[in-house]
């Protein structure tokens, strides 16, 4: 295990405009394909292309596409979301299965969260609808009209009886024994 | 378990069917237990009658708040992939793990173990009954946790390993909690709800 995790920026759960109260909207606005025509390292992004980018198009109408020929430079996909994030995946030898499952990945995300640890797993903006705990919260009521000072409150929670008390309590055992 | 106690005496009726139950000494006294959970248990004989009838008003005052709708804000623990959320409405809550739901989807989610509100709580033995309470969520959003390290090493044995993973993470949105449904009133038989007969 390690704790380099520790050093890195933390922070809690957003989802952009409340997304999902009402309905769900799609928060990827725009990818951009990167990608050499020539280059080996661009194969994988090449085939997805030719075979699978038209279909994710017409899947998801809501999200721009475009395609970004260059020469001689390695392939990126670059996503841009309506919270106005940007991230970069650098797609050098990956296969068209590879490409697809990032680019599923971008459109599933609501922005980039690259390099963000989340604090918590859970946001709420009622974090108790009962009252939260005290230290009164399970105490008798009858505390509430104790007067001080008070011998019986003073004293320990838990005192066990000391020897005298049970010398005390014995010899008081054998007396009522005696009047039988 | 002091939480639990609290629940469980606030519903005790709808809980506890025995005819010897613990009571509480009520006396202006103070005692040297301060708290009501670390107070060992005198008992008594209940009489049957009694306890049904007491059982009967707590549920009809739950019922009436119900029906009128003056019971605010519902929270709910539920089960969901193997881990219990508290929920309310407008929560988001994170499933950590390969968890086919994805984004838009609208669920319904069964496994409810305890509803309340700020009167109330209701608590499921393990869950509560089927259509008591309706809790529906939107997965918002699928992605995947920061990078986390794993690694290992053992001094002197020329061991070393490290691997790097990330978690995949679900957002769900709570659109609703509700109740629906009369209290304590359940069908003749059971089981038979999921089932194509």
């Amino acid at each position: 295990m390690s704790n380099s995790h520790l050093l890195m920026k933390a922070g809690f759960i957003t989802s952009p405009a409340q997304n999902g109260v009402g309905r769900y909207v799609c928060q990827l606005q725009r990818v951009v394909l990167k990608f050499c025509k020539n280059n080996g390292s661009s194969r994988g992004v090449r085939d997805f292309i030719e075979s699978d980018l038209v279909n994710f198009a017409k899947d998801h109408p809501g999200v721009v596409v475009y395609l970004k020929p260059r020469r001689h430079r390695g392939p990126v996909i670059v996503a841009e979301y309506l919270n106005g994030e940007k991230q970069h995946v650098y797609c050098r030898n990956f296969t068209s299965e590879v490409v697809s499952k990032w680019l599923t990945l971008l459109k599933n995300q609501q922005g980039n969260h690259e390099g963000m640890r989340l604090r918590k797993m859970w946001h709420t903006d009622h974090p108790s609808i009962q009252g939260p705990w005290t230290p009164y919260t399970f105490r008798e009521p009858s505390l509430n009209l104790a007067e001080f000072p008070n011998d019986k409150l003073s004293s320990p929670a838990s005192l066990e009886p000391s020897a005298t008390d049970r010398l005390i309590e014995a010899f008081k055992k054998q007396q009522l024994k005696e009047l039988e | 378990m002091s939480l639990l106690r609290q629940f469980c005496s606030k519903l005790a009726p709808i809980l506890v069917n025995n005819s010897v139950r613990s009571t509480q000494n009520v006396s202006a006294a103070i005692t040297t237990n301060r708290f009501f959970s670390n107070k060992p248990a005198p008992y008594e004989i209940v009489d049957p009658k009694i306890e049904k009838q007491e059982q009967q008003d707590i549920i009809k005052k739950v019922n009436e708040q119900v029906n009128a709708n003056q019971q605010g804000r519902i929270f709910a623990v539920v089960h969901l992939a193997g881990k219990q959320f508290k929920i309310t409405e407008g929560d988001v809550i994170v499933v950590e793990g390969y968890w086919p739901p994805g984004p838009g989807d609208k669920l319904k989610l069964d496994k409810v173990l305890m509803v309340g509100a700020k009167d109330f709580t209701l608590i499921g033995r393990p869950i509560v009954e089927d259509g008591l309470a309706n809790v529906t969520a939107t997965v918002i959003e699928k992605t995947l946790s920061h990078t986390k390290t794993d690694f290992k090493k053992k001094r002197r044995k020329q061991y070393k390993n490290i691997n790097f993973y990330r978690i995949q993470q679900t957002m769900l949105r709570i659109n609703t909690i509700d109740l629906s449904g009369k209290l304590n009133n359940p069908p003749d038989v059971t089981g038979t709800e999921h089932r194509i007969l």
